[in-house]
């Protein structure tokens, strides 16, 4: 096929725009994070690695990893098994499947702000569904933010709810590609539902729940909207991930250095868990190439 | 001999009273557990209906209260809707200027992603150079980085820049998370296309350009509306970049304008789930006409997280 030079040229010209508005900054934010700047006015110094030392050695950045880790976990195995118990439901034949699908699906295409609007207004200690549903029981509303696992029970159970759709997709679509047959041998040799499910639904939907788990541990480990909307990172940093941590020192204490340092480790973590855990797990070719 | 044998044993068996009384018990008891069945699925069914909407509908009925009845009605009928909270939304509040903004952004990131995207997708697919599977991979790496990672350096830059607190700063960034997504969505759907089509277009005397522009670009519609939706989802959700790099209130997008009502010393319920209604009238409309792109998109690796 010849080539035409108007498409080379759109081609290059694309490539150059995204390479610069996606690749510039992720350099700059490598550059940024060895230099301190006072202030956003005042020239930049160079401190080498100082704001890395300085970083890893606050005991906040720890436990904001901690509570990133715990968080991310927490959601995705709620999400995943969720994901699979709802997939499993409506793979089945029932009236009316297709507009249940596609309500299933909202929650994910909601945008975040609404979700935690939502999550806050339910929750809301004065005038909150909850509280009326608690009061009719004869309890008080409990303070939800006032505490280490509530607030974080909170963030997990909206992120569950936000992001199960997308699992619940994806499995729908793995389910789809198990052979029927392989369930009448199964019956046939005497297997009954759960061992069914063991033996061939679970194998089935190997490659793509390892595709879904990391990606979804990947946007769980990134994420700032869900915490920030709902807890601002407290009660006393008891919610602070690496993300608002981050965020925190960028725009309200003023360190980019420092906020670019926490970005940039937190990505060489993440980075790091994805290679291990794509050598434990590998992605085979056909699935990928979808 | 052996086939005579078994033959018999069948009819024996068959005329045995007992045996067809087991039959049929067996029969009935298979159905009942069917039913059960059956009535087990649909209450799964509902339980997940109530799960998934429930929380939108709480919403929406909130919002349709009248100010006096909002905190202490519980009840889950709206009728009569009261719009007093869209009233006062729409005018004590920054929220049209918000809409206008936020619509603004959302049409220059569907306009500016998808054409771009075409044209790295469709050059990733048809020429031929060197590090294509590098350039697509990074496309999806480009996924893994922390927005904070791009925000931080951004808001620097900008500043630099001259493009602080601008509308035009932020379609910058909308554009650096939606075009990755796009262009990976893109080139799965050029790839699986026949060439044939447009090396027929090109015997016939067009150019590549040609071909690309009359040929691949309409039979491409599906996937240009998926590029296109998931570009609008991007840009209308996003909350942290509009957080960090517009200052001003009447620059301010919706999600980040409704937001910051939250903060507000006297709490608007109704006036804010009005808002997050409207915020959220747009993609029901969208879904409704669209589910299948909504779907395609989503299994064809479209995220938005």
């Amino acid at each position: 096929m010849r080539q035409d030079w108007r498409i080379i040229g759109l081609f290059i010209g694309g490539v150059l725009v995204l390479g610069t508005i996606v690749g510039g900054p992720l350099l700059y934010s490598i550059k940024l994070s060895f230099y301190t700047a006072a202030s956003f006015i005042d020239p930049p110094q160079w401190v080498g690695l100082g704001n890395y030392v300085k970083v890893l050695s606050e005991p906040l950045f720890w436990g904001s990893l901690l509570n990133g880790v715990t968080i991310a976990i927490s959601a995705i195995v709620l999400q995943v098994v969720l994901g699979v118990t709802i997939a499993l439901v409506l793979n089945r034949q029932f009236v009316g499947q297709t507009v249940v699908r596609a309500l299933s699906i909202v929650p994910y295409f909601l945008p975040t702000v609404v979700a935690c609007l939502i999550t806050q207004w339910i929750l809301d200690p004065n005038y909150g569904l909850l509280k009326s549903v608690f009061a009719s029981f004869g309890y008080g509303m409990f303070d939800w933010g006032g505490n280490s696992t509530s607030a974080k029970a909170t963030i997990v159970l909206v992120s569950v709810w936000i992001w199960t759709p997308f699992v619940v997709t994806c499995v729908l679509a793995g389910l789809q590609s198990i052979p029927a047959q392989l369930y009448e041998a199964a019956r046939v040799d005497g297997a009954g539902v759960m061992k069914q499910f063991w033996h061939v639904t679970l194998p089935g939907l190997r490659s793509v729940l390892i595709v879904v788990i990391l990606l979804r541990g990947i946007w769980m480990f990134n994420k700032f909207d869900v915490i920030w909307l709902l807890t601002k990172g407290g009660p006393l940093n008891e919610t602070e991930t690496l993300p608002t941590l981050a965020y925190r020192k960028a725009f309200l204490e003023f360190d980019l250095g420092g906020g670019a340092a926490v970005a940039t480790i937190s990505f060489l973590m993440l980075a790091s868990i994805i290679l291990i855990y794509l050598r434990v797990f590998p992605i085979d070719e056909a699935k990928q190439g979808r | 001999m052996l086939h005579s044998s078994s033959g018999s044993g069948r009819e024996i068996s068959d005329s045995t009273p007992s045996v067809s009384h087991g039959k049929t018990t067996r029969y009935y008891g298979k159905s009942l557990k069917q039913i059960a069945g059956r009535v087990g699925l649909y209450a799964a069914v509902a339980l997940i209906c109530i799960y998934s909407f429930f929380p939108i509908y709480w919403m929406i009925l909130s919002s349709l209260r009248s100010p006096e009845k909002l905190f202490l009605d519980s009840s889950l009928v709206f009728w009569p809707p009261d719009l007093s909270s869209y009233k006062s939304l729409l005018q004590l509040t920054n929220y049209p200027a918000n809409f206008v903004n936020s619509v603004m952004m959302a049409m220059a990131t569907i306009a500016v992603a998808t054409t771009l995207s075409s044209f790295i997708a469709y050059g990733a697919t048809r020429l031929r150079f060197r590090g294509k599977t590098t350039l697509v991979a990074s496309m999806l790496f480009a996924y893994m980085f922390p927005p904070l990672m791009l925000v931080i350096p951004m808001s620097a830059l900008f500043r630099i820049a001259g493009l602080a607190d601008s509308l035009w700063g932020l379609l910058i960034a909308h554009l650096a998370i939606s075009l990755p997504l796009a262009v990976w969505l893109l080139w799965g759907f050029f790839k699986s296309m026949p060439f044939d089509l447009e090396e027929a277009a090109m015997v016939d005397g067009c150019s590549q350009f040609g071909a690309f522009i009359k040929v691949v670009l309409p039979l491409s519609a599906p996937g240009l509306i998926t590029v296109g939706i998931f570009s609008f989802l991007l840009s209308w959700a996003d909350y942290v970049f509009a957080l960090i790099l517009i200052m001003s209130d009447d620059r301010k997008t919706l999600p980040v304008g409704l937001a910051s009502m939250l903060g507000a010393q006297d709490l608007r319920w109704g006036e804010i789930l009005a808002g997050a209604t409207l915020i959220a009238l747009p993609l029901f409309v969208i879904f409704m006409f669209c589910y299948r792109y909504f779907v395609a998109g989503l299994t064809a690796g479209a995220l938005k997280g």
